[in-house]
């Protein structure tokens, strides 16, 4: 039983990252990415690959992991955002996309559809990550790291321009702000945040392929977000811990036949989204609705 | 004799590709409402064509109504029921995108709840293919669909010069403010723009049944396609868009002779990128930098 | 010096304007206008709805691009200068929308503009934390510094756009329609804002259809109609020629 809980703790953690560092940018720049399930699939394919071919340290494959899903999301994010929002949601789809064909086709460096297995266990200042226990501990300093992070970010300058940005973004340029500038290095933050995610699911679970970073991720993602509530720091966690609890609960309901539950989950999250984003844009924990821009 | 062959295969699936695209392009053009659930709208026109069709065998004419009808009803009812209430209180890009992408999810899982993941087709003498030289298989079904995509194209032309709803559309999207200022009223004409768009998906969602197939997930490919045709095309532009959707099906079918058939998504993706990056505005449109 | 006489100094002439065209399509909006705003002078656009006032406002910050004709800020040219940069160099304006950041507090809307630079972390100094509770009691929004702007009461939201401008510390004030709909007594404590900011040099350009707000403020007035400069002047020059009324008040 405590097992099976701690499991349940280290996914939630991990859905928990991706959900807030998605925040990140939807939340309090007002740009919509379908790609994060990319940036947690680099994550975990670059720790996995470092740590199968040239170290186990835990920091080395984290810096690895943080560095390329930072450039590669600021590839994304320079052309994108110059030009208007739609842009960026299309070719955070195009991202998406060629990236699960990259992780899929790519047999030499991601196993191609098989994966890769028999990561080996971090290690850090000799330290050995190898239990369960080891890794919600791990998950959960992570966790914590990243919100107070994002914390201190969203409470600081750099929050102040994001949210400027995302009120009014002409007048956030008649005043001086560079948008382009704030708006790429978000997308690199929540990239290189959300890599983490990825680095995590990879050595706790010494297996990674491409089934989790697909775009049906991305989309559970968005859903947690918009679910919980794109405001404020804690509504993704939220977010995070409904969509997750949904398929358990689900399992309580006796008329629900047992190949049907993903289609019935789909279901209740995407009609949860239609209808919070007609009366509560705000998501369940709902402080500072969002505003439209001008 | 590979090349011919895919190289028909890509006109065909490019005038398919057109007409969907155009359709997005026009709702998105004229009312700014990011209609991710198009690709839904598409699903939804299968299907029922498939029931009325294939099920009920109702005959050609009334399932070819039926289906129309179920489009253009969604794309109608989605705005009245879920965008106007958003746009009335809010309306946000994001709030208005979130809410189309949950409809698309809820009727993707519908559907798959009444018909099942699996691929359903729509057998028709007409999707049987001829040889017509060594080595080039035809159905009538691509010059149907050619053909198809032309008259349609022909239709909206004429709409959109010469009937009064026509030009009033077309004043919507170039300019929504002025619109107001010669008494059209924004929101009733948004109405037509859901309408027709969504019809637009028909002829494109009854030909797919009959050659590759339906299945309930498909929206998501169709919902990218639009999207990207869109931007490629110029947003604002129909022709545009159905020349991206053409481009868009061309190299699809096209890149099969060099890449294996994994790659033929990522080729869509490689081109929108290459012109979000050299030419944001797309073929006819004009870039609008924040 | 006096703002009559930097009217007349051509040291003092921060902003030229000189043969300004702009045209969307085939509307010209903006006919070879050629205007000069000195320092500490406050010049009012008048003139009737479309005749390009905000056109020209926005060909100034950098929103849009002049079909031709040159725009000079203390010298240096500003075409094609992108706007948020056209804002660093102390050129700030305001919105007949307001577009007030409406989600942040008043404090963190003061707060924002003065942070210029567009890294992770700026450390408040504190000179900035003293120019915050300067400009907050210059436009008295003290009491109401954690409010968030959207549930500011009118008046306080002009006030709040106007204290936008002066946090960050802009030499070219273009202010559009700023005192529409303020009621007397917020009025007067404007009018006494801006001559006291025009009398540390500030540069002030004010769009206004209100012709009494006009004549309190005004040191000079441009009229404008149909994209073209058809005169400038004092106030009581340019509102009592008969032929500029007749086109101000649409009988032609």
């Amino acid at each position: 039983m405590l097992a099976y809980l701690q499991n349940i703790v280290v996914l939630f953690s991990i859905n928990a990252i991706l959900a807030l560092t998605l925040n990140f940018i939807m939340g309090y720049a007002g740009i919509f990415s379908l790609a994060h399930a990319v940036f947690f699939g680099i994550g975990a394919y670059t720790a996995a690959f470092v740590a199968l071919n040239y170290t186990d340290s835990l920091v080395l494959c984290m810096l690895a992991a943080m560095g390329l899903s930072a450039v590669i999301s600021m590839a994304l994010a320079l052309p994108a955002l110059r030009v208007r929002g739609e842009y960026f949601v299309a070719a955070s789809l195009g991202l998406q996309m060629i990236g699960v064909t990259i992780f899929s086709e790519w047999k030499s460096v991601t196993g191609g559809l098989g994966g890769m297995v028999g990561i080996p266990s971090p290690v850090f200042l000799g330290y050995t990550f190898r239990s369960t226990t080891d890794f919600l501990i791990l998950a959960g300093v992570i966790l914590i790291g990243i919100l107070v992070i994002t914390s201190l970010l969203v409470r600081g300058s750099f929050g102040r321009s994001l949210m400027a940005i995302r009120d009014s973004e002409s007048a956030a340029q008649a005043y001086g702000k560079s948008v382009n500038t704030v708006k790429t290095l978000s997308v690199a933050i929540s990239a290189g945040l959300a890599a983490l995610g990825g680095v995590l699911y990879a050595f706790y679970m010494s297996f990674v392929n491409v089934e989790v970073f697909t775009l049906d991720m991305s989309i559970l993602l968005m859903a947690m977000v918009i679910i919980g509530g794109t405001g404020t720091l804690i509504g993704p966690v939220v977010g995070a811990a409904i969509v997750m609890a949904l398929p358990a609960a689900l399992t309580y309901l006796p008329f629900i036949p047992p190949g049907e539950l993903g289609t019935i989950q789909q279901i209740i999250y995407g009609s949860a989204m239609v209808i919070l984003m007609m009366y509560r844009p705000g998501g369940v924990v709902g402080a500072r609705a969002k505003g439209k821009s001008t | 004799m590979l090349y011919l062959q895919l190289l028909v295969n890509g006109i065909q699936t490019g005038a398919l590709y057109a007409l969907i695209a155009a359709g997005f392009s026009l709702i998105f053009g004229m009312t700014r409402i990011f209609h991710a659930a198009h690709g839904a709208t598409f699903t939804i026109a299968g299907f029922v064509f498939y029931e009325f069709y294939a099920v009920l065998e109702w005959g050609l004419i009334p399932s070819v109504l039926a289906c129309a009808a179920a489009a253009a009803l969604f794309g109608v009812l989605l705005n009245r029921w879920v965008y106007v209430v958003i746009q009335r209180h809010e309306g946000s890009f994001f709030t208005v995108f979130a809410a189309s992408f949950g409809a698309a999810i809820v009727v993707q899982n519908l559907i798959a709840i009444f018909f099942g993941k699996g691929m359903v087709t729509v057998s028709t003498p007409l999707s049987r293919s001829i040889e017509l030289m060594p080595g080039l298989y035809i159905a009538p079904m691509a010059f149907i669909a050619v053909i198809t995509a032309i008259i349609c194209f022909a239709l909206l032309h004429y709409l959109f010069t010469h009937t009064n709803m026509g030009v009033a559309l077309r004043a919507l999207g170039e300019n929504p403010v002025l619109v107001d200022v010669f008494g059209l009223n924004p929101k009733s004409l948004g109405k037509y723009a859901f309408l027709i768009g969504s019809v637009l998906v028909v002829p494109a969602a009854i030909l797919t049944a009959a050659t590759s197939g339906l299945n309930p997930a498909m929206g998501h490919h169709v919902m990218m396609i639009s999207i990207a045709a869109t931007i490629v095309g110029g947003v604002g532009s129909l022709r545009g868009a159905a020349m991206a959707g053409l481009l868009f099906g061309l190299a699809e079918n096209l890149s099969l002779a060099f890449f294996d058939p994994q790659w033929s998504e990522a080729v869509t993706f490689v081109i929108l990128f290459l012109f979000i990056i050299f030419r944001p505005g797309g073929f006819y449109g004009r870039a609008i930098v924040s | 010096m006096t703002a009559a006489q930097n009217l007349t100094d051509p040291a003092k002439i921060l902003l030229q304007v000189r043969g300004l065209h702009k045209n969307f399509g085939g509307l010209q909006a903006i006919t070879d206008v050629s205007l000069d705003l000195p320092s500490g002078v406050i010049t009012t656009l008048v003139g009737p709805n479309g005749a390009g006032k905000t056109t020209l406002f926005n060909m100034i910050t950098g929103h849009l691009v002049p079909s031709s004709g040159t725009v000079h800020w203390l010298g240096e040219s500003l075409n094609g200068i992108a706007p948020w940069r056209i804002a660093r160099k102390g050129i700030a304006r305001t919105f007949q929308d307001l577009r007030l950041f409406n989600h942040m507090t008043v404090q963190e809307n003061i707060e924002t503009v003065m942070e210029r630079s567009s890294w992770l972390w700026q450390r408040r100094s504190v000179a900035m934390k003293k120019k915050i509770e300067q400009v907050l009691d210059e436009t008295e929004l003290a009491s109401k510094r954690h409010e968030r702007a959207v549930d500011l009461a009118y008046a306080e939201r002009k006030f709040l756009s106007l204290a936008r401008i002066m946090a960050g510390d802009a030499t070219l004030w273009l202010l559009d329609e700023p005192a529409s709909g303020l009621d007397p007594r917020s009025f007067d404590r404007f009018v006494a804002l801006l001559k006291s900011y025009a009398q540390r040099g500030v540069t002030i350009c004010i769009i206004e259809h209100n012709l009494d707000i006009v004549i309190r403020l005004s040191d000079t007035v441009a009229f404008l109609d149909q994209g073209k400069l058809l005169a400038q002047g004092s106030s009581e020059d340019i509102l009592k020629d008969p032929h500029l009324a007749a086109i101000y008040f649409g009988d032609r």
